[in-house]
């Protein structure tokens, strides 16, 4: 029998959990008509949603949560466990039925939540979401954690030889429902690599709407899981069988592994998602056509006319080319 | 490790062999309370709950086949043997004969559904009072009155009642010591071997292992153990700093609650008011490292400012600092901890906040001749060490280690045995022959071919005798 395995399911630190939720509210209403198969409502996820986090709450009491609101526009953090608690005021008998920590939780999250959308109604023009916004936050707010956990267990072999060297296992959540906006590329592929250093996985859910290709590969090169919901109105059997294991049970118990990624990046110049373009050599910026310009628009190295025009991307043959710049090659995507 | 401790399989809480032992019908009025069953998952292991949490929210039995196509090949053990405390637990129950549709136990779904979800009118989770700040109660007030409880109880088992210093614990509680073997002796009772091992565990295992006693008497005394360990579990599921209101409590709340209150689990400050302790608060939180020490150490990380003389702080911070040349340091003024450090240390000299004193072989026997082992003695070290000790590496210096495991060894070398020493054969082929035949009884204790001697148990001897003389009487050439 392994050994690391029977080890993995009996020690159990405490699970840092992030979740990025998506509340762009136009994709919501989309995800609500009665046309869909299945509507769910953006108060129909969020009472799921809830029990999820409680249910990542009751499985330790040292267990932390952060919840990160994507907006279009921007991003905001919802809530945090090191928050100040706020005062309880439900009345006392009522009190006596819940557990108090759920619902402090679950009230402080519902209230933000709404207060952000109210803020939000008037930013219709924006298109761009908050995601990638919200996305760096949670690697802010998770190398925090660590260094916290680290500088208070300043050695690694504290107490007992049984206690991991980080307390935390920190995870990422995104709980996505708008397409993919090609513009934030760039910037959240360099997330995905700041994850990667920080050891963290990101787990997609993809609630409504297409596939997305780049957080498809986000949970990919993480090792986190992507999924799309089939039935919706079984999220939440989807959410606890899929996303509340933290990294140590997914040995034991399996997670859904993507069988095909899509691993199409977006081009620089005109942010389109593409199968073949062109990639500098040197600084591997990836075009979709260079006709616009003959050098790089990133390196400013100058492309060899005699290969663009191999390639048939210039028609004439130019007077004067210059043949100290490398030649460019297609490749095919990243 | 006390009796209900050893039955426990590996990193199992102890509570659940108990709770596996008792009636599915106990089981199932115990799980009718919400909080019951958030305190009994918070207890079970990482791959327990998960697997619980895929269950929950199916309303219909499952074929046992769909779920298994989620463990990997290597989870199949664990897997296994989680499926079978979960059986145990009448949480999950096994399937009927002929069957393999699985599904929660019904009172189990309902009643942690709603423990998740909220609502309902079962009150499981304590009855909050207003904010009541003339009385001047807080959480560290509350610490110091939990450790000064409980601290107490084992100062007196410590020192036997010879210490005056150390306050005679109530009725109740001498009853339960005695009962659960940590103390022996009527009127004036010893501590026991099986006591001083409990010394050294972690102040967790310490107040389960005194609960389950609770529990196990709770029969005689005609209380409702379903309704004791309910409340063990509302109490675990309260928040610490708040107060509760006993209203809505039945008898057997009331009657437990007097108990509870001379352990240091509940503050009772007002008629019809509780407060919990951290003691009562942290009841389910995790396994043995979740103490009021790891507490203390979450309210460091939050900023909040600890008194140094806090008694909780002392005992939950490391405080001892062992040299490679066998010489202690124990920052403390703790008349437990010193007391407890003296069971294995041989005192040198004591100051202010400072006991000096050094590991001998003397002390150490001292230790072991009370049935301490070797291996408590170091891991009593690693836990309790200061925090510059932790820049060691190992944390106990080797040789202090090792040479502690030697005199465990030592001690055992020398074995006794009952028996008979058959010696002075005269020939080599005599000896060969019954030394041949005692050996198929497998009676041998020992022997040794140069001086031809052998011991044998007590049965082996009689049939050796049995032997000789047979093969005397039919000449067998013995001389």
């Amino acid at each position: 029998m392994d050994t690391s395995t029977t080890k993995a399911a009996r020690e159990d630190p405490p699970a840092h959990l992030t979740l990025i939720v998506d509340l762009n509210p136009l994709q919501w209403e989309l995800s609500s008509q009665a046309s869909n198969d299945t509507p769910l409502s953006l108060s129909q996820f969020l009472a799921q949603l809830m029990i999820f986090i409680n249910a990542h709450l009751a499985a330790r009491d040292d267990n932390t949560l952060a919840v990160i609101g994507a907006l279009p526009g921007y991003s905001v953090m919802l809530y945090s466990t090191d928050d100040s608690p706020p005062d309880d005021e439900a009345p006392a008998r009522h009190q006596a039925n819940s557990f108090q920590p759920f619902r402090m939780v679950d009230g402080r999250i519902a209230s933000r939540i709404q207060e952000e959308m109210e803020k939000s109604t008037d930013l219709d023009g924006k298109t761009d979401r908050g995601l990638v916004g919200a996305i760096t936050k949670a690697l802010c707010h998770i190398n925090r954690v660590n260094l916290l956990s680290v500088a208070l267990t300043n050695n690694p072999e504290s107490t007992s030889a049984m206690a991991p060297p980080s307390s935390q296992s920190p995870r990422m959540l995104i709980l996505s429902i708008s397409p993919d906006a090609s513009t934030s590329y760039i910037p959240l592929m360099n997330s995905i690599f700041a994850a990667q250093k920080l050891k963290v996985k990101i787990d997609v859910c993809k609630i409504f709407g297409s596939d997305t290709v780049f957080l498809q590969q986000a949970a990919y090169l993480t090792g986190g899981s992507y999924l799309v919901l089939e039935r919706r109105d079984a999220l939440l059997q989807y959410l606890s069988m899929c996303f509340l294991p933290p990294a140590s049970l997914r040995k034991v118990l399996a997670t859904p592994s993507q069988d095909k990624v899509d691993f199409r990046a977006a081009c620089f110049c005109h942010k389109k998602v593409v199968d073949i373009g062109c990639v500098c050599s040197v600084c591997l910026s990836i075009f979709c056509y260079p006709i616009t310009r003959t050098s790089c628009s990133t390196c400013g190295t100058r492309f060899p006319l005699q290969t663009l025009k191999r390639l048939g991307y210039i028609r004439q043959p130019a007077a004067q080319a210059n043949g100290r710049s490398k030649p460019n090659g297609t490749a095919n995507g990243k | 490790m006390p009796a209900p401790a050893a039955e426990a399989l590996p990193g199992q809480h102890i509570l659940l062999s108990f709770l596996a032992t008792q009636s599915q019908i106990s089981l199932t009025r115990l799980y009718s309370k919400p909080s019951a069953c958030l305190a009994l998952f918070r207890l079970l292991n990482a791959l327990e709950r998960q697997i619980i949490m895929n269950y929950l929210w199916l309303e219909g039995p499952v074929s046992s086949n769909t779920m298994d196509v989620w463990v990997t090949r290597d989870g199949r053990a664990p897997y296994e043997a989680a499926m079978r405390t979960l059986a145990s637990l009448q949480v999950l129950p096994s399937p009927k004969p002929g069957s393999n549709m699985l599904q929660l136990s019904p009172s189990f779904k309902k009643n942690f559904r709603l423990a998740l979800t909220g609502g309902g009118d079962h009150m499981s989770f304590g009855v909050p009072c207003e904010k009541d700040l003339a009385g001047g109660v807080n959480v560290e007030m509350l610490d110091r009155y939990a450790a000064n409880c409980w601290e107490s109880i084992l100062h007196f088992m410590v020192s036997s009642g010879t210490d005056g210093r150390a306050s005679r614990p109530t009725k109740g509680i001498l009853y339960l010591l005695d009962r659960s073997g940590l103390m022996a002796g009527q009127g004036a009772p010893k501590i026991t071997s099986e006591g001083f091992q409990f010394l050294l565990t972690s102040p967790h295992a310490q107040l389960w292992t005194l609960l389950l006693q609770y529990l196990s008497i709770t029969n005689e005394r005609n209380i409702d153990m379903v309704e004791v360990i309910q409340f063990l579990f509302m109490l675990s599921t309260m928040q610490l700093g708040q107060e509760y209101s006993t209203e809505v409590f039945t008898n057997t709340y009331h009657s437990v609650l007097e108990d509870l209150i001379d352990y240091g689990l509940v503050y009772k400050r007002n008629p019809n008011r509780i407060y919990p302790t951290r003691l009562a608060t942290t009841l389910t939180s995790g396994s043995s490292a979740t103490t009021s020490s790891s507490a203390v150490s979450s309210q460091a990380q939050t900023g909040a400012s600890l008194s140094g003389n806090s008694t909780v702080a002392t005992a939950g911070g490391g405080f001892i600092i062992l040299e490679t040349n066998y010489r202690l340091y124990a920052y403390t003024e703790n008349p437990l901890q010193i007391a407890i450090i003296n069971l294995f240390v041989s005192l040198r000299g004591r100051f202010s906040n400072l006991v000096t004193g050094s590991i001998t072989r003397e002390s150490v026997r001292k230790a072991l001749d009370n049935g301490i082992t070797a291996d408590q003695i170091i891991s009593y070290l690693v836990t309790h060490a200061h925090p510059q000790m932790h820049k060691n590496n190992p944390l106990i210096p080797i040789t202090v280690q090792d040479q502690i495991r030697l005199w465990e060894q030592e001690k055992n070398r020398v074995q006794i045995a009952e028996g008979y020493l058959w010696k002075e054969f005269t020939a080599s082929t005599d000896y060969n022959l019954v030394l041949e035949h005692a050996r198929s009884t497998s009676s041998v204790v020992w022997e040794n071919e140069q001086a031809r001697m052998f011991f044998v148990t007590p049965e082996g001897h009689a049939s050796c005798r049995d032997f000789v003389n047979q093969r005397m009487r039919e000449g067998g050439g013995f001389a």
